[in-house]
C-alpha cells in the first residue's frame, strides 16, 4: 500500500496537475485567440466593455442571483465556494506544496476547514438530489452531471477522514490513497468534461457578444460556398 | 401533402420535396463556420453548459407548457449535439469508434418545430450561470434550417417582397405611400387643424424615416404621432421612396437576406445624402439597424429610434404639451429587442411618465420583460396565433391584467399586432394596444408648435 501511496503522491499527482494545468491553459489560449480572430473578423469592433465585465462579474459573484432560485442558488454557490477555498488554503496542502516546491501562502484555520469540508460533501450531494428530484433538470441531464458532484465529493468526503482519524474505520494509508487518487482523477477530468467552465465562464460572456458581431460579408461568403449567389429567394 | 402537415407553420411547397436534407444541411453549417464568428460560442457552449434548467424557469413557454421540448437548454442542445458530432475532432473520433448520434431527416423536422417554438426573446440567457445565449443558438439554427427551405411561408414571402418584388414586405407600392402620406396628412389637418408634412425624397435631411412599413397600413395614428413630433421639434427628416420599410425578417431567419435588407437600408441614406437613420416603432427594425456598424463599417450612418428621438427633444422642452395629461391608465411593454440589452428601456418611460397621470409598470420589466409572445417573427405566422396567445402570449396577458391598464403601450409593430391578439384570445377586450406615438399625438400642443 505505501508504494501504491507513494505513486499516487508522487507520479500521478505530478501528471494529473499538469494535465489539469495545461488543458485549462489551452482552453484558455485557444479562447482567447479565436476572440481576437472573431474581433478582426467582426465588421462592428465596437464592444460594450463595461456592460459585459459588469455581467461577467455578477455571475462571478452571484450573490445577487440567489432570489430566483433560492435552494438551488444557495447549494451551488456553497459547494463552489467549498471545493475552491479547501484544497487551495488547507495547512496541510499549503505545507505540501512547501516541502515539494518551495512556495507557501496563508492557510484557512482547520476548523473553518473541516466546516467547509462538510458543506463541500453535502452540497454535492443535494446537488444531484436537486437534479433528480426537478422535472426539467431531470430531463436535461446526462451521465457526467450526476456523476462529477459525486466524483469531486470523494477527495473531500475522504479527506475529512484523513485529517479525522475518529471518524475513519477503515485503514489510514487506504483512505488517504483513495483522498490523493480520486483528487487526481477529477483534476484530470477538469479540463476534458464540463468542469472546464472553470477556465471558460470568465470569458463566455464576451465571447456570446462575439458572435453577434458578425464578419461584414458572412452572409455573401456562404451564399458563394453554396452556389447559391444570385439565387432567387 | 400541403404545406403545413409537416409542420406547425406553413412552408412553400418546394420545401417539402428538398431530398438529401442532412448532407445539404451540414454543408450549410460547415460553410457558416467557416465563414461566421459563431463558431466560438458553440465550441465554448458544448464544453460548458450544465444542464442545470435555470433557463426553463425564466421561459414564459417552459412556465406554461411544462413540456421538456420547451426548456431553452433542451432546444439548443439540438443544435450542439450536432456541432459536436460533425465539428469537433472528439465527436468525429467518438462516432468512428462507437457509432451514436447521425443526422436524419426527423432529427431535422424536430428542430424545424422546435425553433419556431421559441421565440427568441433571450430572456432566458439572463439566468444562464454559464452566460449561454439560447437565442443566439435559435438565431442560427433557423438560417441552417433555412438553407434547406424550412422557412416559414409568411417570412419568406416577405422577405421575397422586399428583396425581390415592390420592394417592402407588405407590398405598398410608391403611389399607394404617397397616397397615405396625404391621406395622413389631411387627417392631421382635419383633427387637429395643423399643416404637416410627410416630406418624401428631401435630400440631405438629418434624418431618413425608416418604421415598419405596414405602419403604413395600420398604424396611422403613431405614423401621424411621429410626424407631429417632427413638426413640432423642426426636425429635418424624409421618407426616401427608394426604401421606406424598416422591418427585416432576415434577422428572424436568414443572415444572408438580413445582410442584404440591411445594406439597402445604406444605400438609402447614401441616395438622400441623408446623415441619420431615424427608425419608427419598431423593436426589430431597430435592432436590425443597429448592424449597420456591422456590415457599412464605421461610416455607417448613426441609428436613432423615434422615442430617443422624442425623449431628447421633450427634454429639451422642444415638446410643447397640453395641460391635460392622459387620465387613463397606462402601462409600458419592453419590446425584447430595443430592452434585452437594456439599450433602450428609459426613454419610453421618461416621456409616459410626462404624460401620462396613472402610469404603472408591468413585473417584471426593462431587461428582464416578458415577450409579448410572437418575437423572432412568429407573430407574422397567422396560422400559430393559437400557439402564440395561448401558452407563449398565457404569460403576458396575466402581466397585463395585472397592472389594470387601460392603455398597454407597445412601440413595435410586431409586438402590437401580437398582443391586440393576446388581449382578444385572452378576455382582456377592454384593453388598447397603443403606440408611444399614438399617445404623444394626443397631448402635443400642436397650436404652440413650430
Amino acid at each position: 500500500m505505501e508504494q501504491w501511496l507513494e505513486w499516487a503522491r508522487g507520479p500521478a499527482f505530478i501528471f494529473s496537475f499538469i494535465f489539469m494545468i495545461l488543458g485549462l491553459a489551452r482552453h484558455l489560449v485557444l479562447t482567447v485567440w479565436e476572440v481576437a480572430v472573431a474581433w478582426r473578423r467582426a465588421g462592428d469592433k465596437t464592444i460594450p466593455w463595461r456592460q459585459i465585465a459588469v455581467v461577467t462579474l455578477k455571475w462571478m459573484f452571484p450573490a445577487g442571483r440567489i432570489g430566483q432560485q433560492p435552494l438551488f442558488s444557495l447549494t451551488s454557490i456553497a459547494f463552489h465556494a467549498a471545493i475552491l477555498i479547501v484544497p487551495l488554503f488547507l495547512a496541510g496542502h499549503i505545507a505540501l506544496w512547501f516541502r515539494g516546491a518551495g512556495v507557501s501562502w496563508p492557510a484557512i484555520p482547520n476548523g473553518l476547514a473541516d466546516v467547509l469540508t462538510i458543506v463541500a460533501v453535502v452540497t454535492a450531494v443535494a446537488l444531484v438530489l436537486q437534479r433528480v428530484a426537478a422535472r426539467s433538470t431531470r430531463a436535461l441531464s446526462r451521465f457526467q452531471d450526476y456523476a462529477l458532484p459525486l466524483a469531486i465529493a470523494v477527495p473531500f468526503a475522504s479527506g475529512f477522514m484523513v485529517m479525522h482519524p475518529a471518524f475513519n474505520p477503515f485503514s489510514f494509508d487506504a483512505v488517504l490513497f483513495v483522498h490523493v487518487m480520486s483528487a487526481n482523477i477529477v483534476m484530470v477530468l477538469i479540463p476534458v468534461t464540463k468542469l472546464a467552465h472553470m477556465a471558460l465562464v470568465p470569458g463566455v460572456q464576451l465571447i456570446s457578444e462575439m458572435a453577434w458581431h458578425w464578419p461584414p460579408d458572412a452572409g455573401s461568403k456562404v451564399a458563394v460556398a453554396l452556389g447559391k449567389e444570385g439565387a432567387r429567394i | 401533402m400541403d404545406g403545413k402537415s409537416k409542420y406547425s407553420y406553413y412552408v412553400e411547397q418546394g420545401a417539402l420535396q428538398v431530398s438529401d436534407r442532412p448532407r445539404k444541411f451540414l454543408e450549410a453549417f460547415a460553410a457558416v463556420l467557416e465563414h461566421s464568428n459563431y463558431g466560438l460560442p458553440l465550441e465554448v457552449y458544448t464544453r460548458i453548459s450544465a444542464k442545470c434548467s435555470r433557463c426553463a424557469a425564466a421561459c414564459q413557454l417552459y412556465q406554461s407548457t411544462q413540456e421538456d421540448r420547451d426548456i431553452p437548454c433542451h432546444r439548443s442542445e439540438l443544435l450542439l449535439r450536432i456541432f459536436r458530432r460533425y465539428f469537433t475532432r472528439s465527436g468525429i473520433l467518438r462516432a468512428r469508434l462507437a457509432g451514436g448520434f447521425t443526422l436524419s431527416d426527423e432529427y431535422l423536422d424536430e428542430m424545424a418545430e422546435s425553433f419556431y417554438r421559441c421565440t427568441a426573446c433571450r430572456r432566458c440567457k439572463l439566468t444562464c450561470p454559464m452566460g449561454i445565449d439560447h437565442g443566439l443558438i435559435t438565431h442560427l439554427a433557423r438560417w441552417l434550417l433555412a438553407e434547406i427551405d424550412v422557412i416559414p411561408k409568411a417570412l419568406l414571402v416577405a422577405v421575397r417582397e422586399q428583396l425581390q418584388g415592390v420592394g417592402n414586405t407588405s407590398a405598398i407600392p410608391v403611389a399607394a405611400l404617397k397616397d397615405t402620406c396625404e391621406f395622413l396628412e389631411e387627417e392631421l389637418q382635419d383633427l387637429y387643424h395643423v399643416n404637416i408634412k410627410y416630406p418624401l425624397d428631401v435630400e440631405g435631411a438629418e434624418y431618413v424615416f425608416l418604421p415598419a412599413v405596414s405602419d403604413y397600413l395600420l398604424e396611422a395614428e403613431t405614423l401621424m404621432g411621429n410626424a407631429a413630433v417632427m413638426h413640432v421639434t423642426g426636425g429635418s427628416w424624409t421618407i426616401g421612396t427608394g426604401n421606406y420599410d424598416g422591418i427585416n425578417y432576415g434577422l428572424f431567419y436568414s443572415d444572408r437576406m438580413m445582410e442584404r435588407i440591411v445594406r439597402n437600408v445604406a444605400q438609402e441614406v447614401r441616395r438622400l445624402k441623408g446623415r441619420k437613420v431615424l427608425v419608427g416603432e419598431c423593436g426589430h427594425a431597430t435592432r436590425s439597424a443597429w448592424f449597420l456598424p456591422t456590415f457599412c463599417g464605421a461610416e455607417a450612418p448613426p441609428v436613432v429610434n423615434c422615442m430617443q428621438y422624442a425623449w431628447s427633444q421633450l427634454e429639451a422642452g422642444r415638446i410643447p404639451l397640453k395641460e391635460q395629461k392622459i387620465i387613463e391608465r397606462v402601462t409600458y411593454h419592453d419590446p425584447c429587442n430595443i430592452a434585452r440589452a437594456g439599450r433602450i428601456t428609459e426613454e419610453p418611460r421618461e416621456i409616459l411618465r410626462a404624460i401620462c397621470s396613472d402610469y404603472v409598470e408591468m413585473t417584471p420589466n426593462r431587461t428582464a420583460n416578458y415577450c409579448c409572445g410572437g418575437g423572432g417573427g412568429t407573430v407574422s405566422i397567422d396560422e400559430i396565433r393559437a400557439f402564440r396567445t395561448g401558452p407563449m402570449g398565457k404569460r403576458k396577458a396575466d402581466q397585463i391584467r395585472a397592472t389594470g391598464a387601460r392603455y398597454v403601450v407597445a412601440p413595435c409593430a410586431n409586438c402590437k399586432k401580437q398582443l391586440r391578439e393576446v388581449c382578444e384570445d385572452n378576455g382582456l377586450e377592454d384593453v388598447q394596444v397603443i403606440g408611444l406615438h399614438d399617445l404623444l399625438l394626443k397631448v402635443i400642443d400642436l397650436e404652440k408648435g413650430a
